[in-house]
């Protein structure tokens, strides 16, 4: 169903066509790419509300308030695996899903202190091993540089 | 406030690779739905489309549409995502009583490019996208999972929802999954992608358009005897997938209640004669029934077991087949409105649910449902 390459297909050049963004990340995104260097985890807590932001956002999307560089929280980086899936497919950019050699789990993380869930992969587990509740913690790549690919993965604590 | 109503409707047969351009689809669709009202193109004031140009490939997804569409030196605009969201502002536009009939068309062609793999263009690109493991089939699984934990749901009662859509669909000559000798095993046995959501659980990439025709009351009247009211609409979008609960539909329940509400309508269970929704994947179905107030949170297999949402059922859900019988995504909504539609006017041949008045059309955008649209219809006066 998912084979989209046919016989007689003529190529045409332009389509689709590259364009490189540059997006702003902002100030607050900033800070949270540059800190995972230290191997720290920022949140963003609003004043307002109360509610955490993982990763930070400029503005409270629960109350509108401006968050700013005061409102950045430390957190320990320890989460609960609140939802999670095993993957035995991925797509490769071009349009196609491709079959994995190993099925990986992809979890969704509530991080102590933050309101937000964000999904990372889970490494170091059977995913027959996996339950909902589960602690997990980041695996740090060993020479961070402020970049998101300095988390390679989650994996379950201790 | 004015009155509107579907006066005519057209629907493309949905399959993977159509062999048509999408300009000759396009006007096909649009043809037969003007043909269908019996007016001509010169009776439209106002002409709105949805494409997305993720979908289309093509920045401007209208670009050389309008011929297709017969909107030259006409108004017109386009929208994006489902069709549902056209029609909802095409309906607003005869509201206005600056125009009395509107063209509502909308369409993708999945074969074009995969809409999975577009689905992770919807993502925060500074964040989820470099991480890379979230598409529209990995977050439904997640969200699945979570249903299922929640409510104690069995993959077995997921796979009804399959079943149900897919046996109803081989009475619907429009729909591309006809099954109808297809079982729980086959669907538990259909290739596994994230778990636990398979082949036969999501819904198929499908070429496909629709489109409909919408005529203020004094206009709908002369063009038909039959005109289908829109009495209650209701549009509402949630949070970004980081900040919502996976395990609701909110802004599916609070469109809802907003078209009961327009639509006078107290209770939906026994005021609504059939249900035409757009389920993605097969759990999704069930948080739909809950979302729309048929049944209480975690319960929506109990309808099903039930029977109560099969054709000869209470409340009827999908008699089509639905979204899993065919999905040309931005056409997928408005589908379901030409569906409630048929049904209303007793047009339905094969799958017709005897004596329906009112019916509920229901589309969404986004990740698990995060956009949705509701639609209440009806018959007579
Ligand atoms: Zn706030």
């Amino acid at each position: 169903m998912l084979h989209l390459e046919r016989e007689g297909i003529v190529r045409v050049k332009g389509l689709p066509f590259v364009a490189r963004f540059k997006w702003s990340t902002g100030f607050l995104m900033e800070r949270f790419i540059k800190s995972l260097a230290e191997k720290k985890l920022l949140g963003a807590k609003c004043p307002s509300c109360g509610y955490t932001y993982v990763p930070p956002r400029s503005r409270c999307g629960k109350c509108l308030t401006k968050l700013g560089e005061k409102n950045l929280v430390e957190l320990s980086g320890r989460g609960v695996l609140v939802g999670y899936t095993t993957a035995y497919v991925g797509l490769d950019g071009e349009g196609n899903f491709v079959d994995l050699e190993k099925p990986r789990v992809i979890g969704a993380i509530k991080l102590e202190g933050a309101d937000s869930t964000i999904f990372m992969p889970i490494g170091e587990i059977d995913p027959e091993g996996v339950r909902e509740g589960m602690e997990v913690e980041p695996k740090w790549r060993e020479a961070t540089r402020g970049e998101l690919a300095d988390i390679e993965y989650f994996k379950p604590s201790r | 406030m004015r009155r509107v109503a579907i006066v005519g409707y057209a629907q493309t047969q949905h399959q993977f690779d159509m062999q048509k351009t999408r300009e000759d689809m396009v006007f096909e669709v649009v043809k037969e739905a003007l043909s269908h009202a019996g007016i001509t193109r010169g009776e439209v004031d106002t002409v709105v489309t949805a494409s997305t140009d993720f979908l289309d490939g093509r920045t401007i997804s209208s670009v050389f549409l309008s011929m297709a569409v017969g909107a030259y030196l006409k108004d017109e605009s386009k929208t994006e995502e489902d069709g549902t969201s056209a029609a909802w502002y095409a309906f607003m536009r005869i509201l206005s009583g600056v125009h009395d009939v509107a063209l509502v068309e909308a369409h993708t062609q999945g074969s074009t490019f995969n809409p999975h793999q577009v689905s992770f263009y919807t993502l925060d690109p500074l964040f989820d996208r470099q991480i890379g493991v979230l598409n529209d089939v990995s977050a439904a699984a997640i969200q699945a999972r979570m249903y299922m934990s929640s409510y104690g749901v069995s993959e077995e009662e997921i796979a009804m929802v399959s079943v149900k859509n897919l046996s109803n669909a081989a009475k619907n000559p429009f729909a591309q999954r006809r099954m109808p000798d297809l079982t729980v095993e086959e669907v538990l046995g259909s290739k596994l992608y994230y778990h636990p959501i398979r082949e036969l659980m999501m819904s198929p990439i499908s070429d496909g358009a629709c489109a409909l025709v919408l005529a203020s009351e004094e206009k709908a009247k002369e063009i038909t005897d039959t005109p289908v009211w829109i009495e209650g609409v209701g549009v509402c979008q949630d949070f970004y997938l980081r900040d919502r609960n996976l395990l609701e539909l909110d802004s599916l329940r609070k469109a809802a209640k907003d078209a009961y509400e327009m639509a006078g309508i107290r209770d939906p269970y026994a005021e609504l004669d059939v249900f035409e929704v757009s389920e993605k994947f097969a759990h999704e179905e069930l948080m739909i029934y809950e979302a729309l107030g048929l049944c209480r949170r975690g319960k929506g297999k109990v309808l099903l077991e039930r029977g109560a949402t099969e054709k000869g059922g209470e409340i009827p859900v999908n008699p089509s087949g639905g979204a899993l019988a065919a999905d040309p995504v931005c056409a997928t909504g408005l589908v379901r409105m030409v569906e409630a539609a048929k049904q209303i006017r007793g047009e339905a041949g094969e799958y017709q649910i005897p004596g329906v008045r009112r019916a509920l059309a229901h589309g969404q955008f986004g990740m698990c449902a995060q956009k949705n649209w509701v639609f209440i219809l009806g018959g007579e006066g």
